[in-house]
């Protein structure tokens, strides 16, 4: 009597099992295919959704991070009209102040800040060309703060703030063009050196940004996004020469004006654990000092962590989403393997005669289930990462828009291993229901 | 006690089917049919046994029983020497993977299975690995039923009579104490049946213990003995002194 080890009889009966309904699954290529179409679209939905998800999640992480975990943006924000709109033709003076300014490098955990002037869309001229950008006083720590890279020149630098060796006032006319300004300015020839206008005074351009992303808008509806691209950077004492800080705005024939002082500061802080409380601190500087709520505080920061936050909620969606229509195609599973056990019950009862135990027959019609969801697993799999490589690849190609994807490896593993839970799980009943057949029932049946 | 590791000592002395008093009783709806009445048998080894009978005289029944498919209602079966009426579904299985070889009316091949896979079926629930040896061996059965040319055919490329040849390979594949037929040349016409029945005769003379259910007198006159039922008993038990094959093989050779 021959007697080998259990494990390996098992093994080997496993490998005879899988051999029998592959083979069996590609004599009905049809009918397997549509039985685990179910199963095929719940794994491509998986990794797809999932890698959409994660790359989405992961812009707005880098989005947030690009602006900096350690930063702290306060901004100038117009107070709601309070009653006092007879004064319409009037100058609204709200914001941030060069005291504030001042007050901010107080706070003992700020190791480093930004003021700028944000003078809204505004004529760049340059011979028949012409472009609308933002104008953006500022100094030479922006570009620290804001990972600044160029690709030509230099940004502003402090010398740039210094009276005198300027022009007839003594201010430097000098500045820095964001990457679509200089494509637009300057499309055959390098900007260095040349000269643009900017409300009517000419200013040498000495620097180019590489093009960037622009961080998305912070939540609040005030603060808006920075775009970077389209910016023209100049030194600040400079646009407060040449732009004044009234800014009039004819509006439905009435003029209105406000003047503004400083429209953004960013802070640098120390490191993340301080962010929070340094962002407290400025709050609470602000509030001694103003009388009316013409400030915004945003800590990107928080951003970050609701981000997470947000994406942990997400996932579990998914979880949920890809658990139904993995169900679905389980059901579909159950219900082709009842139809099989029905249509096979001859065979079971010849196996059943010639001397298969329960268990065997409980056995094959289980592997049999089960190599039926991984092979639509796989080819989910298949769909899913065509998916995620196809079509960021044909929106960009066709429509021209961003999508990002990023393709979650652990979510392969996870949608394979669910598909073979299903099989398992859905697999159960059919293969219980074909090994209670009795034999000789099961022989005489045609 | 574990069933995987589970093997039934049989012996192999007086009589390889001892059955006594047996009772098959099936309860339909209403009425309990009396298939068998209470009916002992014994079959010595080597013998070759037709079991003849009018439709629903419990022939088929007692097949089954003999087969180990079904349990009686009472009496007792012992093949060899283990007391079959009382086991269990799984010990049942054991018994016919390793004892019993089947023959039926309708071959009974898996369509999906090439000849040799076929052949090799019983031998799949016997707890041990199949070897490149035991590859041969159904091969060599292939051969010794001449098919030995078609090992690769599938049961629809084969004919009635070739298929039946494939089952009956498939019925030694384990060597068994006893093989069962179940009108074996049913579905087959005379030529074949022929040659079916003198292959089961030349495994008769080599040792083989057959029972054959049959309605056809000329197809149990290859039996060397004959027992015909009716109504549930039997009802007589010749031997046959003269049984077909017999002559067949002893006035060739």
């Amino acid at each position: 009597m021959n007697s080998d080890s259990p494990l390996l009889v098992l093994w080997d009966k496993c490998c005879r099992l899988m051999v029998l309904a592959l083979r069996s699954l590609w004599l009905h290529k049809l009918r397997a295919s549509l039985s685990v179409l179910g199963i095929i679209i719940g794994t491509a939905a998986v990794i797809s959704l999932m890698a959409f998800g994660e790359g989405s999640m992961h812009d707005a992480l880098e989005d947030i991070k690009r602006q900096g975990a350690t930063n702290i943006i306060v901004r100038s924000i117009k107070p709601p009209d309070d009653g006092s709109s007879q004064r319409r033709s009037f100058t609204v003076t709200y914001g941030l102040t060069y005291a504030d300014f001042e007050r901010f490098q107080m706070v003992s955990s700020v190791i480093g800040s930004v003021p700028m002037r944000i003078v809204d869309p505004q004529e760049i001229r340059r011979m028949q060309y012409m472009h609308r950008g933002r104008v953006v006083g500022t100094t030479a720590a922006y570009q620290n703060i804001n990972k600044i890279q160029l690709v030509m020149g230099r940004f502003l630098v402090d010398a740039d703030e210094e009276e005198g060796d300027g022009d007839d006032v003594g201010m430097r006319n000098v500045c820095v063009l964001g990457s679509d300004v200089a494509e637009a300015m300057f499309p055959f020839e390098s900007p260095l050196g040349q000269t643009v206008v900017l409300n009517k005074h000419l200013f040498v351009v000495v620097g180019v940004l590489a093009e960037r992303m622009p961080t998305g808008a912070v939540g609040g509806s005030s603060v808006s996004a920075e775009e970077f691209n389209n910016d023209v950077y100049i030194p600040l004492r400079t646009c407060r020469g040449r732009y004044g800080e009234r800014i009039y705005i004819r509006q439905s024939g009435a003029r209105s004006g406000e003047q503004v002082e400083l429209h953004q500061v960013t802070l640098t802080v120390t490191d993340m654990d301080q962010v929070r409380t340094t962002g407290d601190a400025v709050r609470d500087l602000l509030e001694r000092n103003h009388l009316k709520k013409d400030w915004g505080v945003t800590v990107p920061l928080d951003r970050l962590e609701a981000a997470e936050r947000q994406k942990q909620r997400f996932t579990v969606l998914l979880v949920f989403i890809a658990s139904i229509s993995l169900f679905v195609g389980g059901i579909g599973i159950m219900n082709i393997m009842l139809a099989t056990v029905t249509e096979r019950t001859r065979e079971i009862g010849i196996r059943r005669a010639l001397g298969a135990k329960r268990r065997d027959i409980t056995f094959q019609f289980l592997i049999e289930a089960i190599v039926q969801t991984s092979v639509g697993g796989l080819f989910g799999v298949l769909l899913g990462l065509g998916i995620v490589y196809g079509v960021p690849y044909a929106a960009e190609q066709f429509f021209n828009s961003h999508l990002p994807a990023k393709l979650h490896v652990l979510s392969i593993f996870l949608s394979l291993g669910v598909s073979i839970c299903v099989g398992v799980l859905f697999g159960w009943y059919p293969a219980q229901r074909a090994s209670r057949l009795d034999p000789i029932e099961a022989l005489r049946h045609e | 006690m574990s069933f995987h590791n589970y093997t039934p000592v049989l012996s192999t002395m007086p009589g390889v089917v001892r059955i006594l008093d047996l009772v098959k009783n099936y309860e339909l709806e209403a009425v309990t049919v009396r298939a068998l009445r209470g009916v002992s048998l014994t079959v010595e080894e080597g013998d070759f046994l037709a079991l003849m009978g009018p439709s629903g005289s419990g022939k088929s029944t007692l097949l089954n029983l003999l087969g180990c498919l079904d349990r009686p209602t009472s009496g007792n079966y012992y093949l060899g020497e283990e007391d079959v009426s009382e086991m269990e579904d799984d010990q049942l299985s054991e018994i016919r993977s390793r004892y019993l070889g089947f023959i039926f009316q309708s071959y009974n091949l898996l369509a999906q299975y090439t000849v040799v896979e076929n052949i090799e079926v019983p031998l799949l629930y016997q707890d041990r690995r199949l070897s490149e040896e035991t590859r041969r061996r159904c091969v060599e059965l292939a051969e010794l039923v001449g098919l030995g040319d078609r090992l690769d055919h599938r049961p629809m490329q084969l004919s009635g009579g070739q298929q039946q040849r494939v089952a009956i390979a498939r019925a030694l594949v384990n060597d068994p104490h006893l093989i069962l037929a179940d009108e074996p040349t049913g579905n087959l016409d005379s030529r074949t049946s022929d040659e079916i029945m003198q292959l089961l005769a030349k495994l008769n003379q080599a040792g083989k213990t057959i029972i054959m259910v049959t309605h056809e007198t000329d197809i149990a006159a290859w039996a060397r003995r004959v027992v015909r039922m009716r109504d549930g008993h039997i009802e007589s038990d010749e031997p046959n002194p003269h049984p077909n094959g017999h002559i067949a093989l002893v006035t060739r050779h």
